[in-house]
């Protein structure tokens, strides 16, 4: 099956900031979204999981800061059963505890609010909120920003074990060429709001064809980083 | 634990220095107290001598600081002294001018909320649209008619044309409507501007779009995240309410000739009889440093974030 989205644009305060984009994405393909700030990623990560959300497709999402992703009145507690409640799913203990101890946040305190967790708990949290159920795509909007190097890459390797067996795709919204190569086999490349290059990963590294891509992999001593 | 015991000291820091200000104030207030409670009591031509008699008996011969400790130091004890205008105790005067003023009071922010709270919502419905645009016209003109204006308004439609209502009194519980109106129309007017602008900020609040992206209805979104946090600046502003409610307490009560707070204290400052007003004065304090106690207290379970570094 394919996941297919058209004419998604954005327009805010009368400047376009999404120019109509399509695309399609094959299930259980790893997808990374990169360019510059201000190139309208996160728009199109938006775009991308409102539009398959009408075609009531599953779709989770983790946004960019756990500030976007938790209510500091409610306790993560709530937050998990509301979660488990909108995928009309049970509560279920066991999936919770293995995907909090992958995670390295089995033993902080659920009762708390989000404010009382470090940032890079919290996102940890919202990352496994987003695995509770198998979705078609999951959209990870810079997911590791908050978090450690060790942690980060742990989390994306559980990420990825976590997808490998399953039909889930997986869109990588980053600035990190160097995550992006590690977990993505297909990179599309936006500026100022368009799509101006959407090819394999080694395709996009080896020859860049659209400036923006040729400015993003000149950094390619990226690739050599271990990470 | 802590918090409750400081807070606790902090209300009791509040209230003698209230007692201290009442007392002072009304201590260095102008004209002779002696002569108007001679007046209030005989209601007649008084002699000096009389005037000297009560001046010695109210004990404003013995200076203020002792006159202070003669008042405030019962009142510890829950002693609050007697009349001086009549002799008689004045603690169970004032909770007997209570027990209309409360039901009074409870039966307005009733009113207000029922009001207001459906007025609100509906708003915000569509923010700009018509709806909104008339209920902001109805709470600013709410806000700005007086409370003695409503009332005498209220009296000619429902007593005096129609003859539905009872105006004067408190005699059955049909006296307490056409006041609880007058004040409940009042505090749904400011509510209404509170409860809507506190749900359009909330509204704001940057992770409500994850939210409904998590797939969490917009019911629930509205019921568990919404309206947790327009409840925070409502509370807030309940402290201020309860301030513009006893304001407006006073004055209904003399409008409608009911024997409430209002009027025991308006009584009480003509006669000049310190022991009631002051009475008076701390209970209303009172009301008003637990009710703002209460405020605090909720805000520790429902933000504890809020008021952690003034406390």
């Amino acid at each position: 099956m394919t996941l297919q989205v058209f004419d998604l644009s954005a327009i805010r305060s009368g400047q376009a900031i999404l120019h109509p984009t399509s695309l399609s994405i094959e299930l259980g393909t790893r997808i990374g979204l990169v360019g510059s700030s201000g190139s309208g990623k996160s728009t199109l990560g938006h775009a991308i999981v409102d539009a398959l959300r009408a075609q009531n497709k599953r779709v989770a999402h983790v946004p960019q800061s756990p500030d976007e992703a938790l209510d500091p009145l409610r306790s993560f507690k709530f937050h998990w059963h509301e979660a488990e409640r909108a995928l009309d799913l049970a509560h279920d203990v066991s999936k919770q505890r293995t995907l909090f101890s992958a995670l390295k946040i089995e033993d902080a305190d659920l009762r708390k609010r989000p404010w009382s967790w470090s940032r890079g708990m919290q996102q940890r949290f919202v990352i496994a909120m987003a695995l509770i159920g198998t979705p078609d795509l999951i959209v990870l909007d810079e997911p590791t920003s908050a978090l450690d190097p060790i942690v980060a890459a742990k989390t994306m390797e559980l990420l990825r074990d976590h997808l490998a067996d399953k039909d889930v795709a997986m869109l990588l919204i980053t600035h990190d060429l160097g995550l992006a190569t590690q977990h993505v086999d297909r990179l599309i490349v936006l500026d100022k709001g368009k799509v101006v290059e959407d090819a394999s990963t080694h395709g996009i590294l080896v020859a860049p064809k659209s400036p923006a891509a040729k400015s993003l992999s000149t950094h390619r001593s990226w690739l050599s980083l271990p990470c | 634990m802590k918090i409750v015991i400081g807070l606790f000291l902090r209300a009791s820091v509040v209230l003698t220095g209230i007692a201290l200000a009442t007392f002072a104030l009304l201590w260095n207030a102008p004209g002779d107290p002696a002569l108007a409670i001679a007046l209030a009591r005989y209601d007649a031509i008084v002699t000096p001598d009389l005037v000297n008699e009560i001046r010695e008996q109210a004990g404003f011969n013995a200076g203020f600081w002792p006159a202070f400790q003669a008042w405030f130091g019962p009142i510890l004890m829950g002693d609050f002294g007697n009349s001086s205008v009549n002799g008689r105790p004045v603690l169970p005067d004032l909770m007997s001018s209570v027990s209309y003023t409360f039901p009074l009071g409870i039966a307005a922010l009733a009113i207000g909320m029922a009001l207001s709270l459906p007025l609100a919502i509906l708003s915000t419905k569509r923010p700009g649209g018509w709806l909104d645009r008339f209920a902001i016209a109805v709470a600013s003109i709410g806000n700005a008619i007086p409370a003695y204006w409503l009332g005498l308004l209220l009296i000619l439609l429902f007593a005096v044309q129609l003859a539905w209502l009872p105006a004067m009194g408190a005699r059955t519980p049909s006296h307490a409507i056409l006041p609880a109106l007058t004040l409940g129309l009042g505090v749904a007017a400011s509510l209404t501007r509170i409860i809507r602008s506190g749900i359009l900020e909330a509204r704001g609040q940057s992770f409500l779009p994850a939210l409904s992206r998590r797939g969490v209805p917009q019911n629930s979104i509205s019921k568990d995240h919404i309206a947790l946090h327009a409840a925070i600046p409502v509370v807030t502003v309940f402290g201020l309410e309860l301030a513009f409610l006893l304001e407006g307490l006073v004055m209904v009560e003399v409008i409608f000739a009911r024997p409430g707070l209002g009027s025991f204290l308006v009584e009480a400052i003509g006669a000049r009889d310190f022991p009631k007003v002051q009475a008076a004065v701390l209970l209303t304090a009172l009301i008003f440093v637990v009710v703002n106690l209460l405020i605090d207290l909720f805000y520790k379970v429902l933000d504890p974030r809020i008021g952690d570094h003034d406390a």
